[in-house]
């Protein structure tokens, strides 16, 4: 079964160059849309598995279009693409729902992996966006949390964090550390499912907080 | 003193006006009540007379900023100085010497006020002086009672030259702050126009052409050099610090490059703007290091960890690494070049630097700089 993505770039020459890339490597490209809004409409219909999504793009933010894409497919993987990497808007995203996180300027090859393994359900933690999550951890360790938990990383997933931190692969983690790959994997994804679930947990708050449910 | 500080003085150039009118309106009470006792009293009106058509005149001459210069200055020291001194005529020497008082008692500080304003501390302190010993020679009372209302005056005038030399320091402050806020407005516009456009087309003409071989796969590489190098031009930190502590991460950020990546968390890694210097110079000794010892190409990872107690830099390359004691031998053979700089540097902050290496897994400083 081919691999089912949806392409949102504002950029058409970059949502072409991107669409080949995925076309040559075997994957179906089931739309490609430049607007936010109508990436969130169209969503359901085209029924993805994965959703390169730009993170900038001009009528919505991308946490927003995230959140929309999240509820028209549950269960789809958002892997993001920015040129810039404002890291708030990334670290935001990421928390709503995205799975992974490239810079535009990575390589072609480099891209089409990170789709895969975002279709695998695997996260496409970069050095860079690891070290966004490692400081939201310890931001969230200082900021008094009320009665909630605040989710705090066991000792190995620092660990494994950090060393994503610092550009190493996961087998060169998993050789350091003296693990199996998968279970370098898994501390990775633990990682982000519990900032996910955190940030969930503070939004359901936040809307019973305000009267908004 | 600069045109811009019209504005905060403004209000201090109001005050002398209203002193100066105040004080008329006490010297003619006291001339009122005093004239019997003048040598000349019929001779005190017309000096009343100008030293009432002196204060409009000059309090209104005043208004203008562009008049606040000296030679209205001088005219305003000079007429109150006559003013003074046609006491000594007026009144007698006799009456001045038996406590009677001037003809411009109080009214000839505003003179001095409006030095200090306009020249701050040093020319109020020369005016005071000048008006001041005119007006006890004038009195003829050199005792404790006579100097007392000159030094009061010089006190005076000192006061306010501080309180001038305070409100341009403010002015010069808030003026920076406001172009503070406008380059940086300014610059997050152009962040955005280069993101929405030049980034785009850099990213894709080295996506597209940086396996080529030649010429083209060479352009394509420098597009993706100068890709890198824009963005962490553009890519500033939005939340600002605390004042007198610099955000580490603006710092290091302009250090990323297509072979340099920078980790670090979404909200600012505040130091002392000097610490966060000398953590600069060590990592860019580290990076310096990885382009000299390492083959051209060879990639880095910045790492950069907020923790409460203390702030984790660690530079790793992912070069071919030495074996152990390698670091050792080049310290025993003189050549500090690493253990100096950033070892050394680090330790004078009060922190750690740690190198580990082992060939084939690249060499990794980290560098611990306690809060």
């Amino acid at each position: 079964m081919t691999t089912r993505v949806m392409v949102v770039d504002d950029h058409p020459m970059w949502r072409d160059a991107v669409s080949r890339d995925l076309g040559a490597a075997g994957f179906e490209v089931v739309a490609s849309i430049g607007e936010g809004r109508q990436a969130v409409r169209v969503a359901a219909a085209a029924a993805p598995d994965v959703v390169v999504l730009d993170l900038q793009l001009p009528d919505m933010s991308g946490v927003d279009v995230i959140l929309g894409l999240l509820s028209a497919v549950p269960g789809v993987r958002v892997l993001m693409l920015s040129a810039s990497g404002e890291q708030q808007d990334v670290l935001d995203a990421v928390k709503a729902g995205a799975t992974g996180y490239l810079l535009k300027s990575a390589a072609t090859d480099e891209f089409v992996e990170a789709v895969t393994r975002t279709a695998a359900g695997d996260p496409v933690f970069t050095a860079k966006l690891a070290g966004l999550v490692l400081g939201e951890y310890r931001r969230l360790a200082t900021v008094p949390a009320g009665d909630a938990v605040s989710p705090a990383l066991t000792t190995r997933e620092t660990e494994v964090l950090r060393l994503v931190a610092k550009g190493m692969s996961y087998r060169q983690i998993a050789d350091r550390l003296v693990l199996s790959h998968r279970t370098v994997q898994n501390h990775v994804q633990n990682t982000l499912n519990k900032l996910q679930l955190h940030n969930r947990v503070e939004l359901t708050r936040y809307v019973i907080e305000r009267g908004l449910d | 003193m600069p045109d811009g500080s019209a504005g905060f003085r403004t209000p201090l150039w109001r005050a002398i006006a209203a002193y100066r009118i105040a004080a008329l309106g006490y010297l003619v009470i006291l001339i009122v009540r005093n004239d019997r006792d003048y040598l000349h009293p019929l001779a005190a009106w017309p000096v009343l007379a100008v030293t009432i058509v002196w204060t409009f005149v000059v309090s209104y001459a005043y208004l203008e900023p562009r008049r606040r210069r000296w030679p209205l200055l001088l005219a305003d020291q000079l007429v109150t100085m006559g003013v003074l001194i046609a006491s000594v005529p007026v009144i007698g020497q006799k009456a001045l010497t038996a406590g009677v008082p001037t003809l411009s008692v109080a009214w000839h500080v505003s003179p001095v006020l409006a030095w200090a304003v306009a020249g701050g501390r040093r020319h109020g302190l020369a005016a005071a002086t000048v008006m001041g010993l005119t007006d006890i020679i004038v009195r003829g009372h050199f005792d404790q009672a006579g100097y007392t209302g000159a030094m009061l005056m010089v006190l005076a005038a000192f006061s306010v030259g501080y309180l001038v030399g305070l409100v341009d320091d403010a002015e010069l402050k808030l003026q920076r702050a406001v172009e503070l806020e406008a380059s940086t407005r300014e610059r997050e516009r152009l962040a955005r126009a280069i993101h929405d456009s030049v980034l785009q087309v850099l990213a894709l003409v080295q996506r597209r052409g940086g396996h080529l071989d030649g010429e083209a796969g060479d352009l394509a590489r420098m597009a993706g050099e100068q890709e890198a190098a824009l963005r962490a031009l553009v890519t500033t930190p939005l939340a600002g610090t605390a004042v007198g502590s610099t955000d580490l991460r603006d710092l290091i950020a302009p250090l990323a490059s297509s072979t340099v990546s920078v980790a670090s968390p979404a909200s600012p890694v505040s130091l002392p703007a000097d610490t966060a210097r000398q953590v600069r110079a060590a990592v860019s000794a580290a990076l310096d290091n990885v382009v000299r010892h390492c083959a051209a190409g060879t990639v880095a990872w910045v790492l950069i960890e907020d923790e409460p107690e203390a702030v984790t830099v660690s530079v790793r390359d992912a070069g071919p690494g030495m074996p152990d004691g390698r670091l050792a031998e080049a310290a025993g053979q003189g050549r500090l070049g690493v253990a100096h700089s950033i070892v050394r540097r680090i330790a004078d902050l009060g922190g750690t630097a740690r190198i580990t290496t082992a060939p084939g897994d690249g060499t990794e400083v980290e560098m611990r700089i306690p809060r």
